[in-house]
């Protein structure tokens, strides 16, 4: 069976980029991900546009409807990330989505599209008790079905959730959508530790992290082995006036920030 | 006939139902489906609910035989199962309080909610005020425009209303908005879903809450008629008012149940609200239902006239009565509802409701000089008051002057 980039994640410091398929077009966004994978982060997170994306924040949602404008189709998606995966070398390619996407496009054919080029992928609205017809699929084709666990979820719920956890686990550090404001890192640190004890998988921290010293707290004040930054990236966007060319380089600047 | 017992532990309405929500919103489903479960056993609870009831909304609410309309339809025998005469409006407090009482046993300290006509919104603000706790209301911009009189009374009452501007800025929207203001408060907020649709246990503890209609309803129409219905109506939008009549008759396997879906300009056009008729399965706001959808499974906008039936989703439990064929369900465009809206003003001095102006639309259009002798109930769910402008505008009345 072929490998998956997700078994051999270093050991700390690991990155992860997220960014919205299609995001602001199609063609741009080839070029977005290309300037993501030159700087070869450990893992890119692809997001599926979808019309109501209830866990995300203000910032993904507009990345979603500027995607969808011109109706951006399952299969443009997929189709992108399999012409990205040339070039993936070390690169894990994880796909972030709402379970409506993957069940209209059907799952089979989701799995048949993807195998092989991604390791694993994230069903935001997919709760660990719906999951088992497709988490078996999704194995039995080496993709790792990763979980989300959040400040909200206690210790005996956590056992459950990371029973068998395979690639990385995703430990959101606010209660909140993505691209929220504040981070506790006495109790991201706590919540991390206590995943640790159940799970030797790799933990990475989300929603939230905007700058090179998010990053560096969160590497130096907690036992997280990583971070995942999606809004951040995309805010550049809006933060210089949606010139395509100016966000090609200011993102150039922040990965190379963020790269610590 | 196997008696009806939905939905199963987990919320499944045969395959319908479910809670697809992040994680971080399932430990709170999970708790608050456990507390559901155990103030459904507490018998203060119900005595403190069913006072609320007959002492703060006026229940039992009656059983009006609508003669007119009757004789005007050259049909069956109709009556009115009149929840617009419940405080506030509409049937929408019958779950507000069952909710806040909830919360209150539960020790939140903060209620959200979605809203579209704005009467779950106003029933929302009324209790909070009842029982002194902050409220906030989510509802889309276009709503906001078109239900005035709500949005000012929601104010007076104390809420603070939260302008919705993504998507379709309705309530499909709105509801978006609440859950991620659920997602972010978790800890101190409770949300109370206006109707039988989002995650489990929402659907099931709605219908609840409703059933009051039907229960109340059956024992009014045994009094007089001495025996069942042959006909149960009512609209369906997320599908509470619906659920809350037909579910005491479920087992009823004479009483045939009709729900009336709104289709806007039609329900073959792309403006149409008809999730049953136009829509197929899917998931939106973390139940499996029907929808409306395209075929990558992005949900479309929804239309209708009335705010309160403009949703691209309906409630799990009305999918599943639709697939296993207890229930029917029909759609009625704009411009029926409108007409039904003022025959039924004309005719029986109510002014209803858009939302059942719908149900009794259908009622005219498909029982007239039909049905003789039989006994319909329909449900009116709610008072045209809050439809006025939008109503005067449609029909061409310049209701300024
Ligand atoms: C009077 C009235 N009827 C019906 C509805 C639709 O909701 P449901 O289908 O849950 O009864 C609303 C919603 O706002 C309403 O105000």
């Amino acid at each position: 069976m072929q490998m998956n980039n997700l078994d051999s994640l270093p050991k700390k410091k690991i990155l992860s980029l997220f960014m919205t398929c299609g995001f602001p077009t199609l063609n741009q966004s080839k070029k977005v991900f290309n300037e993501m994978l030159s700087h070869q982060p450990d893992i890119i997170e692809f997001g599926l546009p979808f019309s109501d994306p209830m866990a995300d924040g203000p910032i993904i949602q507009e990345a979603n409807k500027l995607a969808l404008r011109s109706k951006l189709s399952t299969q443009q998606s997929l189709n992108l990330i399999k012409e990205l995966s040339k070039s993936k070398n070390n690169t894990s390619f994880v796909i972030m989505c709402y379970l409506n996407t993957v069940r209209k496009f059907g799952l089979n054919k989701f799995i048949k599209n993807i195998k092989s080029i991604v390791d694993g992928i994230i069903i935001v609205d997919l709760p660990f008790e719906e999951e088992d017809e497709i988490k078996k699929l999704l194995s039995k084709n080496n993709i790792h079905l990763i979980k989300l666990i959040s400040p909200m979820t206690d210790k005996k719920r956590s056992q459950k959730l990371l029973k068998n956890s395979k690639g990385f686990i995703y430990y959101i550090s606010a209660t909140g959508i993505t691209g929220s404001n504040k981070l506790d890192y006495k109790e991201i640190n706590k919540n991390v530790k206590s995943i640790k004890r159940m799970s030797s998988v790799p933990v990475l921290v989300g929603f939230g992290i905007k700058s090179k010293k998010d990053v560096i707290d969160i590497s130096k004040k907690t036992n997280a082995d990583g971070v995942i930054i999606g809004s951040a990236l995309i805010q550049k966007y809006f933060d210089i006036k949606m010139d395509f060319n100016k966000y090609l380089k200011s993102l150039k600047k922040f990965i190379q920030e963020v790269k610590i | 006939m196997k008696k009806y017992k939905q939905p199963s532990t987990i919320g499944r309405f045969g395959e319908f139902g479910g809670m697809y929500v992040s994680e971080t919103l399932m430990p709170l489903l999970l708790d608050l489906d456990k507390s559901y479960k155990k103030i459904q056993k507490d018998k203060k609870f119900k005595k403190e609910l069913n006072d609320l009831f007959k002492n703060y909304v006026g229940r039992p609410s009656s059983l009006h035989y609508a003669k007119n309309l009757s004789k005007y339809i050259n049909g069956p025998k109709i009556y009115f199962k009149r929840d617009e005469l419940n405080h506030t409006g509409a049937h929408k407090i019958n779950n507000c309080l069952g909710q806040i009482l909830l919360a209150k046993k539960m020790g939140k300290t903060r209620i959200i909610a979605e809203t579209g006509a704005g009467q779950h919104g106003v029933a929302t603000a009324t209790v909070c005020a009842l029982f002194g706790l902050p409220c906030y209301i989510y509802m889309g911009s276009k709503d906001i425009e078109r239900q005035k009189p709500n949005v000012f009374r929601m104010k007076l009452l104390g809420a603070t209303i939260i302008p919705v501007e993504s998507g379709s800025k309705s309530l499909k929207d709105a509801m978006n908005e609440a859950l991620r203001d659920w997602i972010k408060n978790v800890r101190d907020t409770f949300y109370i879903i206006g109707s039988t649709a989002g995650p489990h246990p929402y659907p099931k503890m709605v219908r609840d809450f409703q059933s009051v209609i039907g229960k109340e309803a059956r024992e009014q129409i045994l009094k007089v008629e001495k025996k069942l219905p042959d006909y149960l109506i009512a609209c369906v939008g997320g599908g509470s008012n619906a659920m809350g009549l037909f579910y005491p008759f479920l087992n009823d396997k004479n009483v045939k149940i009709i729900g009336v879906e709104a289709a806007g300009k039609g329900a073959k056009t792309e403006e149409t609200a008809a999730t049953m008729t136009s829509g197929t399965p899917g998931i939106l706001h973390g139940s499996y239902s029907y929808v409306l959808q395209d075929n990558d499974g992005q949900i479309k906008e929804a239309h209708s006239i009335s705010a309160g039936l403009d949703y691209p989703g309906v409630g799990p439990e009305h999918s599943y009565l639709k697939d296993i064929k207890r229930v029917k369900y029909f759609g009625i465009t704009d411009k029926e509802a409108l007409e039904a809206f003022q025959t039924c003003s004309k005719l029986e001095g109510i002014i209803p409701a858009l939302e059942p102006s719908h149900a009794l639309a259908y009622l005219i259009k498909a029982f007239k000089n039909k049905h003789k002798n039989k006994v319909v109930i329909l449900n009116l769910c709610g008072r045209g008051d809050k439809d006025l402008f939008t109503a005067a505008k449609a029909i061409g009345f310049d209701a300024d002057e």
